[in-house]
């Protein structure tokens, strides 16, 4: 079978890698989205630099009372984008160059998601997210939005 | 994820978690008892600001985050805000509620042992027990709001206060930090950590002192 793209949508790989810190700079929950080959190395070269896209974090989000702070930092062609709950918790989600608004939206899900989970009496504040559920809800907005 | 539940559930669930501790899981040990209610407060607390901030911009100081707290997150809880704010400008915060909900169907006799409904009292001593009675009912409110400013970034403690009953007064004091100059040096961790109530006769605060090599962040920020 022979498949059209469109001029404006090209089929490409997509890589992302999303974290979710605690305010005491802990990671709580990491996860590799998008649809690329995995490969060794870059899972720990997204894991290092979204850690050390934390500083830049640290210091931008008191300058700002907003959420979303939005493209805060680039290695290559790779983004980092962040989203700050009240608490605190920083949601960072490693990116080649997409569109704000499906980012935005993808933060905002998880961050109901992450209410849900903190709402349960089990879980302790600031301990890793070991739930399957969550994880795959959070696959599952990673392929609706990214 | 705003569901509302009936306010008689409620104060049901309240009324029975207060007499549980207080009677049956820790019968001779108010002081306990108050800490285990505390910190039921405390938690519920933390989930219910990390809930109700979803929806809005983050805050830049202390105050806001104290307004916020007076406002919506009271307003949310209660259907009505907090009716007046004092504070010293020093991290001290005096919040008022002229008819706090959970104490506006609760009254006190002196005179019978089990704090039944009649309206008069006179002898100071009966006063005491009965308002000790009806102050066990404010640790968990007390809890909420340490619950939720610790999770907006303010570590304080907060005691209540009844001076007349459906009226009364929470005070919440932040935990200040002073920095570590050097090992040799004393940090004032200075910290109210108050577990008992004032009745008329104000109960003097605890002064704490302790090594503490932590620094907030938010101290950090000011460096």
């Amino acid at each position: 079978m022979h498949f059209q793209a469109e001029e404006s949508e090209v089929p490409m790989a997509t890589t992302a890698c999303f974290i979710i810190v605690s305010r005491n700079d802990i990671p709580i929950y990491e996860t590799e989205l998008g649809s690329a080959a995995k490969r060794e190395d870059a899972a720990q070269l997204h894991q290092f630099v979204l850690h050390a896209a934390l500083d830049v974090v640290q210091d931008l989000a008191w300058t700002t009372s907003a959420m979303f702070l939005k493209a805060i930092d680039r290695f290559n062609d790779l983004v980092v984008s962040v989203y700050v709950t009240a608490g605190h918790t920083r949601f960072m989600l490693l990116h080649d160059s997409r569109s704000d608004d499906g980012i935005k939206s993808f933060f905002q899900e998880v961050h109901e998601l992450y209410i849900k989970t903190l709402l349960n009496p089990l879980y302790l504040p600031g301990s890793r997210i070991t739930s399957s559920h969550f994880d795959t809800k959070v696959r599952g907005l990673g392929r609706k939005y990214l | 994820m705003g569901r509302e539940v009936s306010e008689s559930c409620v104060d049901s669930l309240l009324t029975e978690m207060v007499s549980s501790y207080c009677d049956r899981f820790y019968a001779n040990k108010p002081e306990l008892a108050a800490r285990r209610i505390e910190a039921i407060g405390f938690q519920v607390g933390h989930q219910l600001s990390e809930r109700y901030t979803m929806e809005r911009p983050r805050f830049s100081d202390n105050l806001e985050a104290i307004k916020f707290i007076c406002k919506d997150f009271w307003s949310e809880l209660f259907k009505k805000q907090i009716d007046n704010l004092k504070t010293n400008h020093k991290g001290t915060f005096v919040l008022q509620d002229n008819r706090f909900r959970w104490l506006a169907r609760m009254s006190i006799d002196p005179s019978s042992e089990d704090g039944d409904l009649s309206q008069d009292n006179s002898a100071p001593v009966t006063e005491n027990k009965a308002a000790q009675a009806t102050s066990m009912h404010l640790y968990f409110p007390c809890g909420i709001i340490r619950g939720a400013l610790s999770n907006l970034g303010i570590p304080c403690a907060v005691s209540a206060d009844i001076s007349s009953l459906p009226a009364c007064e929470l005070l919440v004091m932040e935990c200040i930090r002073l920095y570590l100059l050097s090992y040799a040096h004393c940090i004032a961790f200075i910290s109210t950590a108050r577990y008992s109530f004032f009745s008329q006769s104000r109960s003097s605060c605890m002064i704490i002192v302790i090594f503490h090599p932590c620094i907030s962040e938010r101290a950090l920020r000011f460096r």
